[in-house]
């Protein structure tokens, strides 16, 4: 950029002051007409295209089935999905209450806080299908009349009911027997096998905390290369909730200690 | 707003309502509650305290305007089914409506004067200065408010405000203030709310997805100009007094 071409620029913007522009004084045709958008086409609000908003992810739609889609919601939510279970255990084909869904996940999460209010994660179960919304029959309306005005009024709030449907509660059942787990850590992770089991019988032992798992973790040389972390086993095992956060420390899950078994070599087990 | 309703086909025709029985001054305040009650609905999301004062109300099934009636219907509808998700739920479908996630502004029912008032749809043009001015004259600041002052529930809020101001004046015996206030509140109306309300609740209805928004949309709609027909006969009734 040349010399003179810099001296322009400052001077454009040395002349540009906000404080002296006086709203009172804006002239509407002036500054339409000085802006060379004008000569844009703006598409008008009644031909802008119907499907502004997008279509969720974790749908039946998106997935190809129902299972697919609770089992991806799942796998993308490990930190969520030990809730997620329990919310579609919980309501069963029985059904249970909003209210009473809202109070058990507020408690269960009260060590492992989530931007997800209960409601939330309840419509992510109900938009992947593993869970339908009974809306109650309302009251008449009441009419009530008062110097010749008629009035309609809300008697009493609604608590509908939360059911889960047959995909999601087998999802769950699946889930619970430790299907993630035997896919992941006893196939196709299975090399890293004696780590995972170092970890799990660690936690078995006692909880602990991320840094003791990494200094764990990197006692074995398969690990060195290449370069797999604590956090790497952290996470699987959490996705096949072997292991979960609570109290402050990861904590091997009663499904963990089940499955510790299956991770002994060959004829150990 | 059926109350109201009541009060102005009693009332018309003039001001001094009291000597025909009928408390112009009762009227003013609730055409205030109303105006203040459609501002805070325009000004932010449905907190859980605002909706259990929602739950709390009356809904008037026979009002003599069918926008009204309307709209108060599908709130009613809406709210008999409210439940612990209701308030997220209207977050929602307030960012959907009001704000979007479109930057070509033609992504949301934008809630300013200016969007729809300007050739580029843009904040902050000659709509907004013009009510900023009109605050100014009425000896009005903007407090805590850091966004145009065109915004549809400053607008209702001023009418609040005015109507409030008449009603007091009205008490007061000071029947030449009301009429003032009264005729800030029609040029007001005139030159603004009625000027661009009717395409900010055409897009509430197309991009709102609740019968809330929708249903506001409509009792908005339908008492500004219910209400705008009731302070033209007022005043009308004063001009031909003085004829």
């Amino acid at each position: 950029m040349s010399k003179q071409t810099m001296e322009d620029v400052l001077d454009f913007e040395e002349e540009f002051d906000p404080l002296a522009v006086d709203d009172l004084e804006i002239d509407q045709e002036d500054m339409d007409d000085d802006n060379p958008l004008d000569t844009v086409d703006y598409p008008t609000m009644r031909n802008m295209p119907e499907s502004m908003h997008r279509a969720g992810v974790y749908t039946p739609e998106t997935q190809g089935s129902v299972r697919q889609a609770i089992m991806e919601l799942f796998d993308h939510n490990p930190g969520r999905r030990p809730i997620l279970m329990h919310i579609v255990k919980m309501c069963g084909k029985e059904g249970a209450s909003a209210s009473a869904v809202a109070a058990s996940v507020d408690e269960l999460q009260k060590d492992n806080r989530s931007v997800y209010a209960p409601m939330t994660l309840c419509r992510m179960l109900e938009r992947a299908g593993a869970l339908t919304l009974e809306m109650p029959e309302t009251h008449e309306e009441v009419e009530d009349i008062e110097e010749g005005v008629e009035y309609l009024e809300i008697k009493e709030r609604i608590d509908p009911i939360w059911h889960a449907t047959e995909e999601g509660l087998a999802v769950c059942e699946e889930l619970s027997q430790g299907a993630v787990f035997r896919d992941i850590v006893l196939d196709r992770d299975s090399k890293y096998l004696e780590v995972y089991r170092a970890v799990m019988e660690a936690l078995a032992e006692k909880p602990r905390s991320k840094g003791e798992v990494d200094e764990l973790v990197d006692t074995f040389d398969i690990v060195k290369k290449p370069r797999r972390f604590g956090g790497h086993f952290i996470d699987i095992l959490e996705r096949a909730d072997a292991i979960e956060w609570k109290n402050r420390a990861w904590t091997i899950t009663d499904l963990g200690r089940e499955l510790l078994p299956l991770t002994a070599p060959a004829g150990e087990e | 707003m059926a109350e109201e309703k009541e009060m102005q086909n009693q009332g018309r025709g003039t001001v001094q309502g009291n000597e025909e029985g009928v408390d112009l001054a009762a009227l003013m305040t609730l055409r205030a509650r109303t105006y203040g009650m459609l501002s805070r609905l325009f000004l932010k999301e449905v907190d859980e305290k605002t909706l259990e004062e929602l739950c709390g109300m009356r809904f008037p099934t026979a009002t003599g305007n069918k926008d009204v009636d309307e709209g108060y219907r599908m709130l009613f509808e809406y709210l008999k089914l409210s439940w612990d998700d209701t308030v997220r739920e209207l977050a929602i479908d307030y960012v959907r409506t009001f704000i979007g996630h479109g930057v070509n502004g033609y992504s949301a029912a934008y809630p300013f004067e200016s969007v729809y008032t300007s050739e580029r749809r843009l904040l902050m043009q000659e709509a907004r200065a013009e009510v900023l001015q009109t605050l100014r004259e009425n000896g009005l600041k903007r407090g805590s408010w850091t966004e145009g002052e065109d915004h549809v529930a400053l607008e209702l809020e001023f009418m609040q405000r005015m109507s409030m101001r008449a009603g007091e004046a009205l008490e007061a015996g000071d029947e030449d203030a009301a009429i003032a206030h009264l005729r800030t509140q029609q040029i007001f109306m005139r030159d603004h709310l009625l000027n661009w309300l009717p395409m900010l609740v055409a897009d509430m209805e197309k991009f709102s997805q609740t019968k809330f928004y929708q249903g506001l949309a409509k009792l908005t709609m339908g008492y500004l100009e219910e209400d705008s027909s009731v302070v033209d006969e007022l005043l009308e009734g004063v001009e031909d007094e003085a004829a």
